[in-house]
């Protein structure tokens, strides 16, 4: 019967997939437009593809390494290590070894194709803008779909294989150890990358040379776009790729580990992925504008459509199953938990609402008011989504607990439940880049101003969607990793040692402070990295401007790929560190200090990654609308006094809610799966 | 290669220039090596025009071109006291530029705007840039600056422009101030509320107001005059400038 389930998870993946080719190449038949504007897109997918080779590059080299050491340390088969007889079988490490490199294989897949058809779509996106929104807005989402479905497809498929292979639960840790290691990748450096652009060509270009947005005579006008791709469509996808498997990988662990639940429980997240992405794919057909109709509103549709088709087919199953009845409570409080952080979100960096006006509205004593008021309220946005995230954990675990299923399943059931929908979500996350890169050619490319407004239209409706998905990743990485701290502590269990979390040990308090250092380091690492690329971005920008007037004058041709270049360079370059950190940090402790500091460490780590992860997207995108606000012709309009003190506030903004922000789901998905994989080795070697 | 003039206004200057108005537009917002840049407006001047004030002859003379064959883009024939020396019948359309160099070129009309009842703001552009609050109109302002002997400052030219108010043309108090870019409102409000119940006509707003101004704040165009006569460069609509102007009306709301 699971074989069944297992059989009709790849099916539904490899439909997932097809359709995200089918969609792929509806994409590429599109009419591309004028040549003009297949030249400035030409610029774009250039440079997004240069990054992307280097960035693979990168992965290669750390998916190697990584590979051959998983390789050996899994060779060795631990559990009688008390008894000191490590047996040597070398199918176990070459298994991890492959689950890792398949792990990293399909998310780097899912990145690929999804920014291959961004790339592409942008520019008939444009084109089809010049006849309607309806066209323009169909292209571009169904082009976001490819990513959403490849990514979900790929990730079911990826693990239904690997357990169909093994029938082991903890192999797929691999899996999703690589698809996190990607995705560190991916984030962090899409993040460095769009930001360094980004503040680069606002500073240089509007603030000192007074030209407007994505305007061809800025040099680091088409690195912009680039940034918008790499960050937004591959970084984005490639984390919630990364909290979709760990979550699945969490409470397939959790179902194998409680021997009362059977193996129905170990397949039951891959069943209730492959129910979403049906609920997926129906909900896509709904998106749709009528002539002159709104994008928003059509997104929203989709979404609402999705959840409520996903939370029916997942009680029809639960009931024609009979499986237990608290999966669907615990389904149900996940999807409750990102609806609150949704409406948090929104409330929290719409303009039509206190704290984007306030802030907008103090703008006018200046930029420090501006930051302390948009600061106070990014942290004042904590309050309801942590109230959100407690009363899903509470309710997911005592509802799971009350019909007889263990509630750290629960809470597991709760964030694959949340994550099943991503196909969904991350359909209408990536429509948002496209639309942006489709503005960025319009303007470059001398499109009618129509067409502008038109793309003008669609990317206000990108933007709520971002903002949207962002609230949905982190809660969906603060339940993933509860899940995977419970995982975690099965491991530990499972290799004869009990875990002791009390305040009361010392080296657990320990372990917790230094887990609570973490996230603000790593902020620190990817923001200080933005700064100093963007430092350099902008003396090359300067010095383009300054050596070559005909740039401004529109008679010469800016170097574009001398900032494309820089932006690669320095974002790959700035990883190092914070990769060191989330990858060696956890090992470093869990060797020394042992499992139980480790354990803290994990949970300090959790705590400030959530609390920072909300306050920098939420503070970030209401400095961004706050300026927004005032840009519309409020509190003086372009070029007030409020407005100066709004850029201001954006441009520390910026790094908070693309950057460091973001960033910090994959820091904590990614300590945590280091933690569970090497548990076992950790229970057998360690100092204290 | 053609030689042109130009009468500038920010600063005041005349110039002999082997650049086309749109060339020099964007030649003198932004600048060359020497980073002498910003917002510009200069009108073109009829290449005719000679007068005992100033030397054209000899700058036309030196405006030839540079030894690769560049064309020469400036040379200063007078940075002082030249709006008031330069006729206005001599003056051809006025060309407003953007600090990025985007150039939009305005005939001059016939027709004035039609008066209206509220409170007004001024933006002298040259030869001097207060920003002064009037119960007067565009006409009878320019009348008490530079035709009205009882005025005490008198100009023997002026350039100027009226910014929009919005409601705090009729409700200084109460009326949104909206999207205007306006420093120290507070100040702005009180003076508009002296014009409306004292009895003086005009109000210093600003002595030091800087020379360059945001175009979107411009109510319906620009004036130039002296002694003899009163020229009126109507600007179009946001809605023509958005649909035929796209470029510059974007640059412009900077």
């Amino acid at each position: 019967m699971d074989k069944f389930w297992l059989y009709l998870s790849i099916g539904a993946s490899i439909l997932s997939i097809g359709v995200a080719l089918y969609l792929f190449f509806w994409v590429k038949k599109q009419p591309e437009g004028s040549p003009k504007a297949k030249e400035v897109a030409s610029w774009i997918r250039d440079g997004s593809r240069t990054y992307l080779k280097r960035l693979y590059r990168t992965l290669i080299l750390v998916v190697v390494i990584l590979g051959f050491l998983i390789a050996i340390v899994f060779s060795f088969d631990l559990s009688k290590i008390s008894t000191s007889q490590v047996a040597v079988v070398p199918i176990n490490g070459l298994v991890m070894s492959v689950s890792f490199i398949l792990g990293a294989l399909c998310s780097a897949i899912a990145g690929y194709l999804g920014m291959s058809v961004a790339v592409e779509a942008n520019v008939r996106t444009a084109t089809a803008a010049n006849e309607s929104i309806n066209k323009a807005f169909r292209l571009s989402f169904y082009a976001g779909s490819v990513m959403g479905l490849a990514m979900v497809g790929l990730a079911v498929f990826g693990m239904s294989m690997i357990f169909l292979i093994t029938k082991d639960a903890e192999s797929i840790l691999g899996f999703s150890f690589g698809a996190s290691t990607l995705a560190l990748l991916a984030k962090a450096g899409g993040g460095i990358y769009t930001k360094t652009a980004d503040i680069a060509a606002d500073l240089v270009g509007k603030v000192e040379v007074g030209i407007p947005e994505d305007d061809p005579r800025n040099p680091a006008v088409v690195a912009d776009n680039v940034g918008d791709n790499v960050g937004d469509v591959a970084g984005m996808g490639a984390d919630i790729f990364d909290s979709y498997v760990a979550a699945v990988v969490a409470v397939m662990i959790l179902g194998a580990s409680s021997a009362r639940l059977g193996l129905n429980y170990v397949v039951l997240p891959l069943i209730i992925c492959s129910l979403g992405i049906l609920a997926s794919l129906i909900g896509i057909q709904f998106v749709r504008v009528g002539k002159n109709g709104k994008p928003g509103p059509a997104l929203n549709r989709g979404t609402v459509i999705t959840t409520i088709s996903f939370a029916v087919m997942v009680s029809a199953f639960v009931l024609a199953t009979s499986v237990n009845l608290g999966v669907i409570w615990a389904t149900i409080t996940g999807l409750g938990a990102g609806v609150i952080i949704g409406i948090t979100s929104d409330y929290f960096t719409s303009d039509d609402r206190k704290p984007v006006f306030r802030t907008a509205e103090v703008s006018q004593s200046g930029a420090a008011i501006n930051i302390i008021t948009g600061f106070s309220y990014g942290l004042a946005s904590i309050v309801p989504s942590v109230i959100g995230i407690a009363v899903a954990t509470l309710l997911a675990y005592y509802l799971a607990e009350v019909n007889g299923l263990a509630g750290i399943y629960g809470i597991g059931i709760s964030a694959v439940g949340m994550l099943s929908i991503s196909g969904m979500i991350v359909s209408a996350d990536a429509y948002g880049p496209i639309v942006d890169n489709a503005r960025g050619i319009a303007e470059m490319s001398g499109m009618d101003h129509h067409v502008i407004e038109t793309t003008d239209v669609l990317d206000a409706a990108g933007n709520t969607a971002k903002a949207i998905t962002k609230g949905f990743s982190i809660s969906a990485a603060a339940l993933t990793v509860l899940a995977l701290f419970a995982a975690y502590a099965e491991v530990v269990t499972a290799s004869g040692l009990q875990v002791n979390m009390s305040l009361r040990e010392p080296i657990v308090v320990v372990g917790i402070l230094l887990g609570l250092m973490t996230p603000p380091l790593f902020s620190a690492l990817t923001m200080l990295s933005v700064t100093e690329n963007a430092f350099a971005m902008i003396e090359e920008i300067r010095r383009q401007f300054r050596e070559r007037p005909g740039i401004l004058a529109g008679t010469e041709t800016p170097d574009y790929d001398a900032c494309v270049d820089m932006a690669a360079k320095g974002s790959l370059s700035s990883l190092l560190w914070p990769a060191l950190i989330a990858v060696g940090l956890p090992l470093l402790i869990g060797f020394v200090l042992g499992p139980n500091a480790l354990g803290g460490f994990l949970g300090g780590s959790i705590f400030t990654g959530v609390i920072f992860a909300l306050f920098m997207a939420n503070g970030g995108g209401l400095w961004d609308n706050a300026k927004k606000y005032i840009e519309a012709g409020n509190f003086g309009g372009p070029g007030s006094d409020a407005h100066k003190a709004s850029v201001v506030g954006d441009t520390v903004g910026d790094p908070f809610k693309d950057t460091a922000g973001p960033s910090l789901n994959t820091l904590i998905t990614v300590m945590s799966l280091v933690a569970s994989l090497f548990a076992p080795l950790i229970a057998a070697f360690h100092l204290f | 290669m053609s030689v042109y003039l130009y009468l500038s206004l920010i600063p005041e200057a005349l110039i002999a220039s082997m650049l086309s108005p749109e060339e020099f537009g964007v030649y003198y917002a932004v600048g060359s090596k020497k980073k002498s840049s910003g917002q510009a407006i200069f009108f073109q001047v009829n290449p005719e025009f000679r007068s005992k004030y100033f030397r054209i002859q000899e700058g036309l003379a030196r405006c030839v071109p540079h030894e690769d064959g560049a064309p020469k883009a400036s040379i200063y024939i007078s940075v002082y006291r030249v709006l008031e020396h330069v006729p206005i019948t001599e003056l051809g359309k006025l060309y407003v530029v953007t600090q990025d160099g985007r150039t939009l070129g305005l005939e001059h009309s016939e027709e004035f705007p039609v008066n209206d009842d509220g409170l007004h703001l001024y933006k002298e552009i040259a030869p001097v840039t207060p920003l002064i609050a009037s119960r007067l109109n565009a006409i009878d302002f320019f009348d008490l600056i530079v035709r009205n002997p009882t005025s005490l400052v008198t100009l023997p030219a002026v350039a100027f422009t009226e910014l929009r108010l919005g409601e705090l043309a009729t409700d200084p108090v109460l009326g949104q101030a909206g999207d205007l870019p306006y420093s120290n409102m507070d100040h702005l409000r009180e003076v508009l509320l002296d014009l409306k119940t004292k009895s003086v006509a005009t109000k210093m707003v600003d002595r030091i107001s800087p020379a360059s101004f945001s175009y979107r704040t411009v109510k319906n165009g620009f004036y130039v005059g002296n002694e003899n006569g009163l020229r009126y460069y109507p600007m179009p609509s946001s809605e023509v400038l958005l649909a035929q102007h796209y470029r510059w009306w974007r640059s412009a709301n900077m």
